[in-house]
């Protein structure tokens, strides 16, 4: 492990900043990938998957080059830190509430930045919380209505070659987002991926439906919407094409 | 005294026209209806006759008009051929010495003339001292525009013009139409005597003329087309021809080699591709290997200047890392539809666990870094290196390349990160040597401590940062650490500087740009420019200080003017051996002392030449730089503390001038025929038919025969006399 890495590591283990709410980073982790919980609308208990969005800095850490703030802050929708990193995750299992007029104009100027938030839906069975903050995003961006993503969308191949969205449920198996520009900004998930990540002591939190292999697709896809954050239609460059398109189809046979 | 009729003075020739057309019908009217009536009263045709005159006269108004006449020597005007062409040497002499000889001979054949000598190359004549040297010569001798500018001239026209030249005149060409040639010269009315000053078509091998199949753009094939000539007896075979750019710092590059199949002709033509990299000025060099016995060696190379324009930037950025800073500056790059990126980022190390084997199912590519840095980099305008770690990527082993593609006009920019700099392995590298910072030896190869960039005195004033200052002032965002630099080096500018940190004697620079060779270098020690991006700092700009920041760093990188100083350009062309003008031109912002060096392209080492001049509020400042030999050159103006403007020029010693040595009398000889005039050698000038002198009147008197009223008087009388006429005769 290079020098780099092993510092943001461990300045991010001991996440005693973080928890502070102040910005006391080193060099280099100031542009570390960190998935920001989302607080806006109604409280959301999400019963222990805080931990998911540290572990899906913990995965991105050990399996890629990228570095990351293992013990993840909560940030409010009203608040201008929104506007201090580009990525957040709103997750809940209830109904969303009503945004406030501050928390829309928060949101408003995050995305006006190119901020991207994931949306996960703790309880994608009965879809409560998916629906419901669809309705709230609609009023921050009223122009761009949710759009399913292709399945060649650069979201299934920013790291792993993916062909479906898995998280501690299965879903719809398709990832719909709001895309400006040619950059998705929010993006849903009916998959419960906080929950397929989230720790409790030793053990996994929640237990996944496809056990193993789906918990791992799970861990890929968090990885991808992270590398998609960092990078952002990076593999989707010419020069990746060709490869890219050859192992699909080896994939896929 | 002469005496003569005239007419009166006041009388244009339309109502001459109008009234005789008047008198005339009525004449004839007159006799139709004499003849109608069968009424030939010989009263009345006499009357009507005499009423006929006396309205003729009293219209015309005849007067005797006297004058003393004196006789004045005609005006001569001698046309000499001031092209740069009439300075090739010609019999131990040179055909200008030549020529001033046969103008003065052509002044004395006229000496009872009133004879004016203009030099005439490009555009209208000026008068020309055949006693003092003149001013520099130019490339062309356009005689059509002078006789033009003659004919055009208001007060006397000459009786005659005499034109002393070689004959290779650009207008008229070679090829001129005759009735064009006439129309030309029919303009003028008057003869245009020729004196062709040598018949001498010394032994030559040359390149006669440089065409290009439209305009240099940055990474595309150019056609040169090449027409090579051996002349004057000198006998040539195969010639090899060589296409170099010259490049500061170092050996020129060859563009293109060819040989010209002259075998027993006068004249080949070679087509030499060549593509010129590097956007902006490049100069060119093509050189042709003579046969013995050529005896104008200057125009066996043409040094050229080409604007080489850029159609779209095309760019390698490499990060050792994904983070947010990569994340803005792609984002950046890809948001600008001029910019060809060509990014590869490294995703995953050896250390890395992706927990599969199976490597189809990921999307990572191996990092083709010896393909990238061998045979492709040459085709990108800049590259970024963002945060790599020079040695564990094997970029080690590419960075003497990386060194000579920016001396030969490439651009780079290392960004900060914990693998840039000293942290990446660059210390001591080959690649250092190119950046404006000094990297050293480190155990500390970063720094954690917060801090604000602080703006230097030169970044106050650099064009490149003033979109960003014009959006957030001198606000930076607090970035938290910095990159290890040593001191800049002695040419570049610091636009940043740590507020704590000291490199040397001096804060250490935090961002920082410098010139290596041919190209552009820019260190950035931090990497938290994204704050500008992506932050409660940015949301003041809506994000767009990024955008302005790197505008600014890229465009300076690639030479873009808006992000210059300063403005230089030639005063005229740059001719070997004679006096070079730069004119240097300051742009808003920028004030002090104006610091000019020039030194010519090619290895480090040769000599310098260094001025300095006080600049004028605005506007510009012409600094003479002396006599120059051929070569290309790089001319460095900078301003009080702004970044240097770089310029590059070539100097030709007789350019397009001297590329066809040969004189061309017939075309003397036609101009003269055919506007009928004479042609003649200088000594014969003799020959030369002398104008008639030119008539001055000295005094003049006008004496009407009678005054206006009596005319008048008199036409009515005799109009009332056939009117009483008719009425007897019995006509209404």
């Amino acid at each position: 492990m290079d020098p780099s890495r092993r510092l943001v590591l461990k300045a991010a283990s001991l996440g005693v900043a973080a928890l502070s709410g102040a910005r006391a980073l080193a060099f280099g982790e100031a542009g570390a990938f960190n998935p920001r919980l989302l607080t806006g609308g109604a409280r959301q208990p999400l019963a222990g998957r805080e931990t998911g969005a540290s572990r899906w800095s913990w995965e991105l850490v050990r399996r890629t080059s990228a570095p990351a703030r293992l013990v993840v802050s909560r940030v409010a929708a009203d608040r201008p830190d929104l506007c201090a990193e580009p990525f957040a995750i709103w997750a809940g299992s209830t109904d969303a509430g009503t945004l406030s007029a501050s928390e829309l104009r928060g949101l408003s100027r995050f995305f006006a930045l190119g901020g991207l938030l994931v949306v996960d839906d703790s309880d994608p069975e009965n879809g409560v919380f998916g629906r419901s903050a669809r309705r709230e995003l609609a009023r921050v961006l009223p122009e761009s209505p949710p759009v399913r993503l292709d399945p060649s969308h650069v979201l299934f191949k920013t790291y792993y070659i993916i062909d479906r969205p898995v998280g501690r449920a299965l879903g719809s198996g398709s990832v719909e987002a709001i895309v400006r520009g040619k950059a998705a900004q929010a993006i849903f998930l009916d998959i419960d991926l906080l929950g397929a990540l989230a720790r409790g002591g030793d053990s996994w939190a929640f237990d996944v439906a496809g056990g193993y292999a789906h918990r791992e697709q799970a861990a890929r896809l968090a990885v991808n919407i992270a590398m998609y954050v960092l990078c952002s239609d990076y593999k989707d460059d010419q020069v990746h094409a060709p490869w890219l398109m050859r192992r699909r189809a080896g994939l896929r046979r | 005294m002469a005496s003569r009729w005239a007419l009166a003075e006041d009388l244009s020739a339309t109502a001459i026209v109008a009234v005789g057309i008047v008198l005339g019908v009525w004449a004839v009217l007159l006799a139709l209806e004499l003849r109608a009536r069968r009424a030939r009263s010989i009263a009345v045709v006499l009357s009507g006759a005499l009423a006929l005159v006396a309205l003729v006269l009293a219209f015309m108004r005849p007067a005797r008009v006297r004058a003393e006449v004196s006789s004045v020597g005609a005006r001569v005007v001698v046309l000499v051929d001031r092209s740069r062409r009439l300075l090739l040497p010609d019999d131990g002499s040179t055909r200008e010495a030549r020529a001033r000889a046969a103008a003065r001979s052509v002044r004395e054949r006229f000496s009872n003339a009133r004879v004016t000598v203009l030099g005439f190359g490009d555009g209208e004549p000026t008068p020309l001292s055949l006693d003092r040297p003149g001013p520099p010569p130019g490339d062309d001798s356009d005689l059509v525009a002078a006789l033009a500018a003659l004919s055009r001239a208001p007060g006397e026209r000459p009786g005659a013009v005499v034109v002393v030249s070689d004959g290779r005149l650009t207008r008229p060409g070679p090829d001129e139409d005759e009735a064009e040639l006439r129309r030309v010269l029919g303009d003028l009315g008057i003869p245009v005597h020729t004196v062709g000053v040598t018949e001498d078509s010394p032994p030559d091998a040359a390149i006669r003329r440089v065409h290009t199949a439209g305009a240099a753009v940055a990474h595309q094939p150019l056609a040169l087309r090449l027409e090579i000539a051996c002349t004057g007896g000198l006998s040539c075979g195969d010639v090899p021809v060589q296409v170099r750019e010259l490049r500061q710092g170092e050996a020129p590059a060859v563009l293109a080699d060819g040989v010209a199949e002259l075998d027993g002709s006068e004249r080949a033509t070679l087509e030499l591709p060549i593509t010129l990299d590097r956007a902006g000025g490049r100069v060119v060099e093509i050189a042709l290997t003579a046969p013995k016995g050529d005896r104008i060696p200057e125009n066996d190379r043409r040094i050229l200047t080409f604007n080489v324009a850029r159609q779209r930037l095309r760019l390698l950025h490499v990060a050792g890392r994904p983070t947010y800073d990569v994340r803005s500056l792609r984002r950046w790059l890809k948001s600008d539809e001029s910019v060809d990126l060509v990014a590869f980022f490294i995703l995953r190390t050896d250390e890395d666990n992706p927990l599969t084997t199976d490597d189809s199912e990921l999307a990572l590519i191996p990092f083709p870094v010896d393909e990238l840095f061998t045979e492709h980099l040459p085709s990108f305008d800049a590259v970024i290196l963002q945060d790599i770690d020079a040695v564990a990527y094997r970029l080690a082993q590419h960075l003497p390349a990386l060194e000579r593609y920016v001396r030969a006009g490439g651009g780079v920019i290392m960004v900060g990160g914990p693998s840039a700099f000293a942290g990446g392995g660059y210390a001591r590298s080959p690649l250092e040597r190119v950046l404006p910072v000094r990297i050293g030896e480190t155990d500390r190869p970063y720094d954690l401590g917060e801090f604000v960039p602080r703006y230097t005195e030169v970044g106050r004033v650099a064009p490149a940062l003033l979109p960003l200052r014009e959006l957030v002032s001198e606000d930076l965002p607090r970035m938290v650490g910095s990159n290890t630099l040593g001191p800049a080096r002695e040419d570049a500018i610091v636009l940043w500087e740590h507020p704590e940190r000291r490199a040397g004697s001096a804060p250490m620079p935090v961002l920082a740009l410098g010139d290596a060779g041919d190209g552009r270098a820019i260190a950035l020690a931090v990497d938290g420019t994204h704050e500008l991006a992506f932050s409660e700092f940015a949301e003041r700009t809506a994000g767009r200080a990024y955008g302005a920041l790197w505008d600014g760093l890229l465009g300076w990188l690639m030479r873009d003017p808006r992000y210059e100083a300063a403005r230089v350009q030639l005063v005229g062309s740059c001719i070997a051996g004679e006096a070079t003008r730069l004119r240097v031109t300051r742009l808003p912002g920028t004030q002090g002392e104006l610091e000019l060096t020039v030194e010519p392209l090619g290895p480090e080492g040769t000599p310098r030449i260094e001025r300095r001049a006080a600049m004028p509020a605005s506007g510009s400042v012409e600094v003479d730089i002396g006599a120059l030999p051929p070569g290309g050159y790089s001319a460095h103006a900078r301003v009080g503390k702004a970044p240097a403007t770089r310029f590059d020029f070539a100097c030709e010693r007789g350019g397009a001038a001297w590329g066809d040595p040969r004189p061309d009398s017939a075309r003397l000889e036609r101009i003269a025929r055919l506007s009928g005039g004479r042609f003649v050698r200088p000594n014969r000038v003799d020959a030369l038919p002398l104008p008639p002198p030119t008539e001055v009147a000295t005094l003049r008197e006008v004496v009407p025969v009678l005054p206006p009223w009596a005319w008048a008087l008199f036409a009515a009388a005799a109009l009332g006399w056939h009117w009483i006429e008719r009425r007897r005769s019995g006509l209404a």
